[in-house]
């Protein structure tokens, strides 16, 4: 290792070993520590996801410090990936563009609706992504934590909710504008900033092949956190049944409830919640097995939910 | 509206040659018709290819295929009686020859719509695989389309 950037690495974390530093990489295409243009990274560690209780490591992404001004980072790197997402019983080919992430950071650069970063290439012409790090936690931990039954929960809680959540559409809505689409829009995807309590966007590198209606999926990704933060959280026939066992509630429920995706995510929430008004619900049944009408953009879908927010006021 | 006039919009897929095929059948010999095969181009994303060689190899292929199609089509016609002078063929870009590099979703039904109503068609005509409800909420459907927003036009749905 170089021995400037050996000092460097040695002020700013003086318990690393040199023999874990290894050596120092321009060329990210063999990643640990990474060299871009005059700045020198530290690797600290990769990232991952946590979904279904699982932990998904994320090998091509690296938390790491920057060894000049000592902030944390996010790097992305290159990870050509094609895979099959099956969204309920459709099969989807996805990809991973880092070519569509960065693109989108430049569009959205300053707009804090959104993960912020730059685009570095490294010598072998990698985009590697640099993105700054958001201190707080993800939209569906931040729902969870609430400790509330249902009825306070959406009387106290959900209008406030709900109207960070309409920013949030408003800044897809934004994407698509722009003729980009989010392409992965999960309910973990939205991270509520600790110091202000913003909802902001993350990774935009999912890719799909062009279809007639090319916002389909963000709009679907968006019911479905519509649903989770209406339902303060997910509501399946297995849950529903183990509750209808508990209390003896007994409700009638039809397929046509249910999602037109997952025919086991209860969607009709009234049913379950009738303190739920029937304005609101209208817009949960848009994304139900028994809907006519689909939404075809953000915006009709953002017209229905300000005049919900509006009532709910 | 002239409903001779006859507008059959395909891709290179096996739905659209079964369309070709009832339009063949239906139109036959019988004076007075004419046929246009329109497509429109929709090349892949850029964003799902890894570098441009092999999108553009890709979108060669694209053209390839349609351009090969519609020799078989206007071959189908004919064996079916229809005269090659009433057939016309019509290619529609909307991407720039494959240039389009962001995920900027084109409208087939759109333009389809609009080549009806420019053209005084007075018959559309589509192929169709027959997509779940879930696909269609998630991808659209081109036939849909234009059933909902087809004006003054009859639209065979050839399944």
């Amino acid at each position: 290792m170089d021995k400037t950037v050996w000092e460097k690495v040695q002020s700013l974390l003086p318990s690393i070993a040199l023999r874990d530093c290894g050596m120092v990489y321009a060329d990210t295409t063999e990643f640990m520590n990474i060299a871009l243009d005059g700045r020198h990274f530290v690797i600290i560690r990769d990232e991952a996801e946590r979904r279904f209780g699982m932990e998904d490591p994320k090998f091509w992404v690296k938390r790491c410090r920057d060894l000049e001004t000592g902030e944390f980072f996010i790097l992305k790197l290159v990870f050509h990936e094609r895979f099959e997402q099956n969204i309920g019983s459709v099969a989807i080919q996805c990809y991973r563009s880092p070519e569509k992430e960065s693109r989108i950071l430049d569009l959205v650069r300053d707009d804090l609706r959104f993960m912020q970063g730059v685009t570095m290439r490294d010598t072998a012409d990698n985009l590697v992504r640099i993105l700054d790090m958001i201190r707080g936690k993800s939209l569906d931990n931040v729902i969870e934590d609430i400790n509330a039954d249902h009825r306070t929960y959406f009387h106290q809680f959900y209008p406030d909710i709900l109207g960070k959540f309409i920013g949030a559409c408003e800044a897809i809505a934004f994407l698509h504008d722009h003729g980009e689409r989010h392409g992965d829009i999960r309910r973990d995807h939205i991270w509520v900033e600790h110091k202000t309590g913003n909802y902001r966007w993350i990774d935009f590198d999912y890719a799909y092949e062009s279809t007639e209606n090319p916002f389909g999926l963000d709009l679907f990704g968006l019911g479905n956190i519509l649903l989770f933060i209406t339902g303060q959280g997910v509501h399946t026939t297995h849950d529903l049944v183990a509750s209808a066992l508990r209390t003896d509630a007994v409700v009638q429920l039809e397929p046509a409830d249910f999602s037109l995706i997952f025919p086991n995510r209860l969607v009709n929430l009234r049913k379950i919640f009738p303190y739920i008004p029937e304005f609101l619900n209208r817009v949960l049944l848009r994304f139900s097995a028994g809907t006519y009408v689909f939404y075809d953009t953000v915006e009709e879908m953002l017209q229905d939910l300000r005049l919900c927010l509006g009532r709910l006021s | 509206m002239h409903f001779k006039k006859i507008l059959v919009a395909v891709d290179a897929s096996e739905n659209s040659a079964r369309a070709v095929e009832y339009v063949g059948i239906m139109v036959g010999d019988t004076p007075g018709f004419e046929i246009t095969l329109l497509h429109v181009e929709r090349y892949p994303e850029r964003d799902i290819f890894p570098d441009d060689t092999s999108w553009q190899d890709a979108c060669r292929e694209e053209g390839q295929n349609i351009r090969t199609f519609f020799s078989q089509a206007k071959a189908m016609l004919e064996n079916k009686g229809v005269s090659p002078d009433i057939i016309s063929i019509e290619y529609v870009k909307t991407s720039g020859g494959g240039t389009q590099r962001g995920s900027k979703g084109l409208g087939v039904a759109q333009h389809i719509l609009k080549m009806h109503r420019d053209g005084g068609f007075g018959t559309v005509v589509v192929g169709r695989r027959g997509v779940s409800k879930a696909e269609e909420f998630l991808f659209g459907s081109v036939t849909t389309k234009i059933i909902h927003n087809a004006k003054d036009c009859t639209v065979w749905v050839v399944e």
